[in-house]
């Protein structure tokens, strides 16, 4: 049974690809617009499930990633006149520094802390970037690349980064890097005592998740093609991702990829009420953990028994 | 001693998700006896204590505490019908002085209301207790903590006290005193069961002794009427 | 250098407020062991309960204490037993996870009910300043804030020393199962932490809607002062947590007046990374 649902998982997920890989082909402006927000929660939420499902990291500072690389591409492309994919290259590496930096405070403290420390950071920038004359104060600024960037460029770059995330964290929970994060997720200290440099890997996550999130983000910029410190550092990106993750199944490969495309479903209907939808999300998420905590793929897998995308070698 | 039976059980199962520590156990302690129980590490003696106060549930048997049933119950319900525990590594509160560990074995509004008297006696037992009275707990060494273990599970002034391996970590000097304490406990008419790895002494102290291993009782009776060669056997399963 | 002299006291008087802030998710995070996100927002909830009642009502913000706090126990209490204490367990995620939601769905259910207005508690007595030299004039406020959260803190301070339940609190989270052994039934004992925690959050949200104006994001700023001083004082001393509340107040007040009003929120972030990098078990942990 379980070698049935495994190979058609995989059949799944090839489906799922070619119809995303040609949405530009077929799709109305309107679809095109859904399957690439899929792309970018995607990769977000594999970032996020990175953290929090597989280095035990619950982290609520994925919007600085989100915030730095949409500005470094407006910043880059407004006053330096560079291309937006010049752009975001350089809010790739602008997130990987401040991640490093950020590192020097998160892995100090005890894991009882990491959610409100790292929630510190994006807190800090919105202030920071609302009081700040180069980009514009809270009024935001708009991302004039010299050459415009048509839909079907963005859309490819968002489909690679989204399921590029997803092949990054198959390929690294398959490895020994992976083992030993799943050693550390159950059991850190006995992790440690069996070799798994702990603090390593989580630096390593903690640095992968910043670089694929603020790709990600760098990319919905771009084709946002406007950007505000309220809603690039808010935490309604952390609420989105919580919900991505937990209500498809923390820990497992599945849950976000099932979670992103239950969310952006969703958010269409919630689009103009930002207060409810944030209300409804909160709550979903809360009953899910209480009442299914391993989420949606999570309790299937452990009612039939099975891992589909096995990320394990046989 | 009493004519009631203080502690009754039958049939008892105990499982750590799939594996079953304990297998139909059967036991009893009259009331106003000491009653061993020996085996070796892993056997299932501090899983058969713990069930018994309420801190693990059994998976099937019954426990009877003066002809009530109490399994199932949760710890602090049976601590509020006298029954009383000192934890296997003592778990006396770090961060808490003397008095206020005395204080938390009487948190029960039953005990509550006595604590003065009781506490005269403990201190009146354990003097050393007395003169370290305001000091906090993880300041104590691990004989003093083991006294204040034992008295803060008097307090309550329980009927039963189950003891878990209370002379793990001591000096043999001191582990005599503590039993020579235990002794005049029971003399009062407190039951006692005992869990210990030292068969020698706690065979000396005991009226009745059970011997675990892997689980199961494999030996029991009066110890006049235990030869040592047989518990030996019965304790390393030979 | 007389010039400074405003700032610090002011600094001095608001760390009593802030010492009450923080006391309730220092607690709760010894006891219970989860980072309640909620906290700022169950004080701002505080805050808008008391407007509402004062508004309705039409009577002073005082009497607010009398009767708001007390409610804000049994939702602190609910709270813990019914969504908190189902999700405590081996996982350390799940109840960071459950604290977080309340704290969105809680300031979005306050953005929805009261808008995004700026509001306030402010009595004429509180708007007075007392003045004592040409270089310090006491708002009277803050005074009051002080003197409130000098005697909450006291307060609690007698409660966890010498009563039944403060003590149960104190050795549940010492040692949960060695507690359950002496009768404490802890699902019960955290459900009450946690009220009383709640309490204190109350009071100091009443203290702030008194002192400032707030509005449904507020708490998420308290947030950060609560943790900043239960970071600083490190946890499990009251007297910890007092001076850290004004270490941070003074702090936070000396880097707005020399940086600007702007940058007084992020002095005192400033204040807390510094401290996590140099010494992140708290300058007066016993923990």
């Amino acid at each position: 049974m379980s070698k049935i649902i495994h190979k058609s998982s995989w059949y799944l997920l090839a489906l799922v690809l070619v119809v995303l890989g040609t949405a530009p082909a077929w799709a109305s402006q309107y679809l095109v617009f859904f399957c690439l927000l899929c792309c970018v929660y995607l990769a977000m939420s594999q970032a996020w499930n990175l953290l929090i499902g597989f280095s035990g990291l619950f982290s609520l500072g994925q919007p600085v990633f989100i915030g730095l690389a949409g500005y470094t591409v407006a910043v880059s492309t407004n006053y330096f006149g560079l291309s937006a994919w010049t752009g975001l290259l350089l809010g790739a590496l602008v997130c990987l520094l401040f991640a490093l930096f950020m590192s020097l405070f998160i892995f100090r403290v005890t894991g009882i802390y990491y959610g409100i420390i790292t929630l510190i950071f994006p807190e800090s920038l919105l202030l920071l970037f609302s009081n700040w004359e180069y980009v514009k104060y809270a009024q935001g600024m708009f991302i004039k690349p010299p050459h415009t960037v048509s839909i079907t460029e963005i859309y490819y770059a968002a489909f690679f980064i989204g399921f590029g995330a997803l092949a990054l964290v198959y390929f690294i929970l398959r490895s020994n890097v992976g083992l030993g994060l799943m050693a550390m997720r159950d059991n850190e200290d006995v992790a440690s005592t069996m070799g798994v440099e702990t603090f390593r890997l989580k630096v390593y996550c903690f640095l992968l998740s910043a670089l694929v999130t603020g790709f990600a983000g760098g990319i919905y910029y771009i084709f946002l093609v406007f950007i505000q410190p309220q809603e690039a550092f808010s935490i309604a990106w952390s609420v989105k991702l919580i919900f991505i993750v937990i209500i498809g199944g923390i820990g497992t490969i599945e849950g976000p990829i099932v979670g992103t495309f239950i969310y952006v479903f969703l958010s269409q209907y919630l689009a103009d009420y930002f207060s409810v939808s944030m209300i409804i999300l909160g709550a979903i998420a809360i009953a899910v953990i209480l009442l299914a905590p391993k989420g949606i793929t999570g309790t299937l897998q452990e009612k039939l028994k099975f891992r589909s995308l096995l990320p394990r070698r046989e | 001693m009493g004519s009631g039976v203080a502690l009754k059980i039958d049939g008892l199962a105990v499982h750590y998700r799939d594996f079953q520590a304990l297998r139909d156990i059967s036991l009893e302690a009259k009331e106003g006896q000491i009653v061993s129980v020996i085996g070796a590490n892993g056997a299932g003696k501090s899983t058969l204590l713990r069930s018994i106060s309420g801190i693990l549930i059994p998976s099937a048997g019954t426990i009877d505490f003066f002809g009530e049933r109490i399994n199932g119950l949760a710890p602090h319900e049976t601590v509020s019908r006298g029954l009383s525990m000192v934890p296997e590594g003592r778990h006396i509160f770090p961060r808490l002085t003397v008095h206020e560990n005395l204080l938390m074995g009487c948190y029960t509004p039953k005990s509550r209301s006595q604590r003065r008297r009781v506490l005269d006696k403990i201190f009146h037992l354990f003097p050393v207790l007395e003169a370290r009275r305001d000091q906090m707990g993880n300041t104590l060494s691990g004989g003093e903590q083991q006294m204040l273990a034992i008295g803060r599970a008097l307090m309550s002034e329980p009927r039963v006290i189950l003891c878990d391996e209370i002379s793990l970590g001591l000096a043999p000097v001191v582990i005599k005193g503590i039993y020579k304490e235990l002794k005049s406990i029971n003399e009062e008419g407190i039951t006692i069961v005992l869990v210990e790895q030292d068969i020698k002494r706690s065979l000396k102290a005991a009226h009745y002794a059970y011997v675990l291993l892997q689980g199961r009782v494999v030996l029991h009776g009066e110890p006049s009427a235990l030869r040592e060669e047989e518990v030996r056997k019965a304790y390393f399963g030979v | 250098m007389q010039d400074l002299i405003q700032p610090i006291i002011n600094g001095i008087l608001l760390g009593g407020l802030y010492a009450v802030i923080a006391i309730g998710l220092s607690t709760i995070m010894g006891i219970v062991k989860v980072m309640n996100f909620a906290h700022g927002d169950m004080m701002i909830l505080c805050s808008y309960l008391s407007l509402a009642f004062v508004t309705f009502l039409g009577v002073s913000p005082f009497l607010a204490f009398f009767v708001i706090i007390p409610l804000m126990y049994f939702i602190g209490y609910a709270y813990q037993r019914f969504l908190l204490n189902r999700v405590l367990g081996l996982e350390m995620d799940p109840p960071l996870i459950v604290a977080f939601g309340v704290s969105i769905i809680l300031q979005n259910v306050l953005l929805l009910a009261f808008t995004p207005d700026a509001r306030t508690l402010m009595t004429s007595i509180g708007l007075q300043t007392i003045t004592v030299s040409r270089h310090l004039q006491i708002p009277v406020n803050y005074l009051i804030d002080f003197l409130i959260g000098l005697a909450v803190i006291v307060c609690l301070y007698y409660f966890f020393q010498k009563s039944f339940l403060g003590r149960a609190i104190r050795a549940a989270s010492d040692d949960e199962m060695a507690a359950k052994l002496m009768g404490v039934n802890s699902k019960v004992t955290y459900a009450r932490a946690m009220g009383i925690a709640t309490m204190t959050a109350g009071i100091a949200g009443i203290l702030v809607g008194m002192t400032f104006t707030f509005y449904p994001f507020t708490g998420s700023q308290y947030l950060f002062v609560a943790f900043g001083v239960a970071i600083i004082a490190g946890l499990g001393s009251m007297r910890g947590t007092f001076v850290a509340g004004i270490t941070l107040a003074v702090a936070q007040l000396l880097g707005g007046h020399f940086l600007g009003p702007g940058y007084q929120m992020i002095s005192g972030h400033m204040v807390l990374l510094i401290v996590l990098l140099v010494k992140p078990k708290g300058i007066f942990g016993t923990v």
